[in-house]
């Protein structure tokens, strides 16, 4: 009957799970992964002790420690006295982090003028007139389609992989900003306009400040898409980068590597998640 | 009609000589678009002057285009046809002549009390570079002092000046409101069901704080709301609206009218018998010459303003 009670809870609409039990059950998945994937690979290596598919511990503890302390194979090797922290600054993994990162933020950077782009045809008439149309009609673009074009106008370098990113994230992020602004209620603008503010005024003091919290959130809901369309380009081209690395270590079939490098992906856009949603907390109280 | 409306009118007659118009509508018509061609006429031929420090009242049934009013006198909406002039200039755009407030959405979200209450004169006064200037923090405090004894005045307390809008009840949002348009020092102040929201008690405290604001300060109003018996306590003049008839030639104004004025307060007012007879009053006027049934007005009464005639 106990049993029954307690499965029934976790059927609950109404349940409420105390604090450290919310705080366990949020890391059972993960404990649940680890174990099935040390499992899976304990077995394979029993029939084959070469085994590179599913690594073991030990192969990962190697892999792990040569992309972070060693340099790539295609740069020089460091002396034999290097100090750990010279190790860590030329090592494969902070070579390929900060290449891609470069190239990510430069994207999110130029991102910034799609909002405020989005902003403007949802304040002032003549905009959205001019761009909305258009904007709707290039949001239906496939962005990896226009891939070779990239690569003819921006040559094989950085750009086109920016320009990528860009291309295929601004659209959702303009249309998404639009929509916010849109929705601000007209009362808000009228009421602006009463108390003496500028067209400026009401485009940056009023709506884009209430309705900034939400682009954020539109920014945290885009980070995946953005690394997707970077993971694209690296992988089609590039000499090195995160994603240029996967790419290679799938041909000599290194998951030593390969695993731990989706898992620092998957944390480096968490983290970044975690500090926007952050910010946004500290920014916006009132939101 | 009794002795009061007549001394009333003459009343009301003695000072049209004396203040100039404030907010003129000439010849005004408002049509929308309803498809297949057709168009819906919602004001037709409505000339109406509002004298500088009058309370205007406006009352009427849904639809019959008190809101469109007030949003063509702010400079939201224009005229299919005819004028409007306020503070004598034709209103082409929504500008700094009106303070405004709406029922809802009436302060931003992201500023405090005291932030909403400065936003105004901090644009007038200021701009974007202003607030470079030495000058900006002396003026900057003498502003948040003058705001500050707005919000007193208006019945709100100091502790409350740096919450945000989400963590005030919707009186003390609609007090923010009243004292935000104010600091500004508007010629016309447009209220648009700006009490509709709130329950009976503050509603009549904030009626009795709007009405004492308007005799010691004299802006021009122009009050719409559902509500006869606030229309009725709260104007020095009112203005009951038809909905307009297809076809017909009429203007919308069914009722224009002069109200007493009175030191006492309005719950004693309310209470009065000179009151009774003209809430009286402007239900046979309003409401019997209509075409639509007692039984459907007394209803809407009922439902929109929870003050049954």
């Amino acid at each position: 009957m106990a049993s029954i009670a307690v499965v029934g809870q976790f059927a609950d609409i109404q349940g409420r799970p105390r604090k450290l039990w919310t705080q366990s059950l949020s890391w059972v998945l993960f404990l649940v992964g680890i174990f099935v994937y040390t499992q899976f690979s304990m077995v394979r290596h029993k029939e084959n002790p070469e085994d590179r598919v599913v690594p073991s511990v030990s192969q990962l503890y190697h892999g792990i420690k040569g992309a972070v302390l060693e340099p790539a194979e295609e740069d020089d090797p460091l002396d034999d006295n290097a100090t750990l922290a010279q190790r860590l600054m030329h090592s494969m993994l902070a070579k390929d982090t900060l290449s891609s990162g470069g190239r990510f933020f430069a994207a999110l950077l130029l991102l910034i003028p799609a909002i405020l782009l989005g902003l403007h045809m949802a304040v002032f008439p003549f905009a959205e007139a001019i761009f909305l149309r258009f904007t709707l009609f290039f949001d239906k673009i496939v962005a990896l389609s226009l891939l070779p074009i990239l690569f003819i106008a921006f040559g094989i370098g950085d750009w086109a992989k920016i320009m990528l990113m860009v291309i295929g994230v601004a659209p959702t992020l303009m249309l998404d900003t639009y929509n916010l602004a849109k929705a601000v209620p007209r009362e808000q603008v009228v009421k602006a306009f009463t108390l003496k503010s500028s067209n400026v005024d009401v485009a940056y003091r009023v709506v884009l400040k209430q309705i900034l919290p939400q682009i954020i959130n539109s920014v945290r809901l885009n980070l995946k898409p953005l690394a997707l369309f970077l993971f694209a380009g690296e992988m089609i081209v590039s000499s090195d980068g995160l994603a240029y690395r996967i790419g290679i270590m799938r041909r000599h079939m290194g998951m030593d590597i390969i695993i731990p490098y989706i898992l620092w992906v998957a944390v480096l856009l968490f983290g970044l998640d975690a500090l926007l949603k952050f910010a946004n907390r500290r920014l916006h109280p009132w939101a | 009609m009794g002795l009061a409306m007549r001394v009333l009118e003459t009343e009301a007659a003695v000072e049209a000589q004396a203040a100039p118009v404030e907010i003129a509508l000439r010849d005004v018509s408002v049509s929308y678009a309803v498809g297949n061609g057709k168009s819906k006429t919602v004001l037709s031929k409505l000339n109406l002057e509002i004298l500088a420090g009058e309370f205007v009242a406006v009352l009427g049934e849904t639809g019959c285009g008190k809101s469109t009013l007030l949003r063509m006198v702010l400079g939201q909406e224009f005229p299919t046809t005819g004028a409007i002039h306020v503070d004598g200039k034709q209103v082409t755009r929504i500008d700094a002549r009106c303070g405004y407030v709406p029922q809802k959405y009436s302060l931003f979200p992201d500023r405090t009390m005291i932030q909403n209450v400065m936003y105004g004169p901090e644009n007038a006064f200021c701009g974007w570079f202003g607030r470079l200037l030495p000058s900006y923090r002396k003026f900057r405090k003498r502003l948040r002092a003058e705001a500050e004894e707005q919000l007193l005045r208006m019945g709100l307390r100091a502790g409350d000046f740096n919450k945000y809008p989400h963590q005030l009840s919707g009186g003390m949002q609609q007090r923010v409101a009243i004292a935000q348009a104010l600091m500004m020092k508007p010629p016309v102040l447009l209220m648009d069901e700006a009490f509709s929201a709130l329950d009976p008690t503050t509603r009549a405290s904030l009626q009795e704080q709007l009405r004492a604001i308007w005799q010691e300060t004299r802006p021009t109003v122009l009050f719409v709301t559902h509500n006869t018996a606030e229309a009725l306590l709260l104007g020095s003049r009112l203005l009951v609206l038809k909905p307009h008839r297809e076809g017909s030639e009429e203007s919308n104004v069914l009722l224009d009218m002069p109200l007493p004025q009175s030191s006492d307060p309005i719950a004693v007012r309310e209470q009065s018998h000179e009151f009774l007879e003209l809430r009286e009053y402007v239900k046979r006027q309003a409401y019997g010459a209509s075409s639509r049934s007692k039984q459907d007005f007394t209803e809407q009464e009922t439902d929109e303003s929870g003050d049954s005639l």
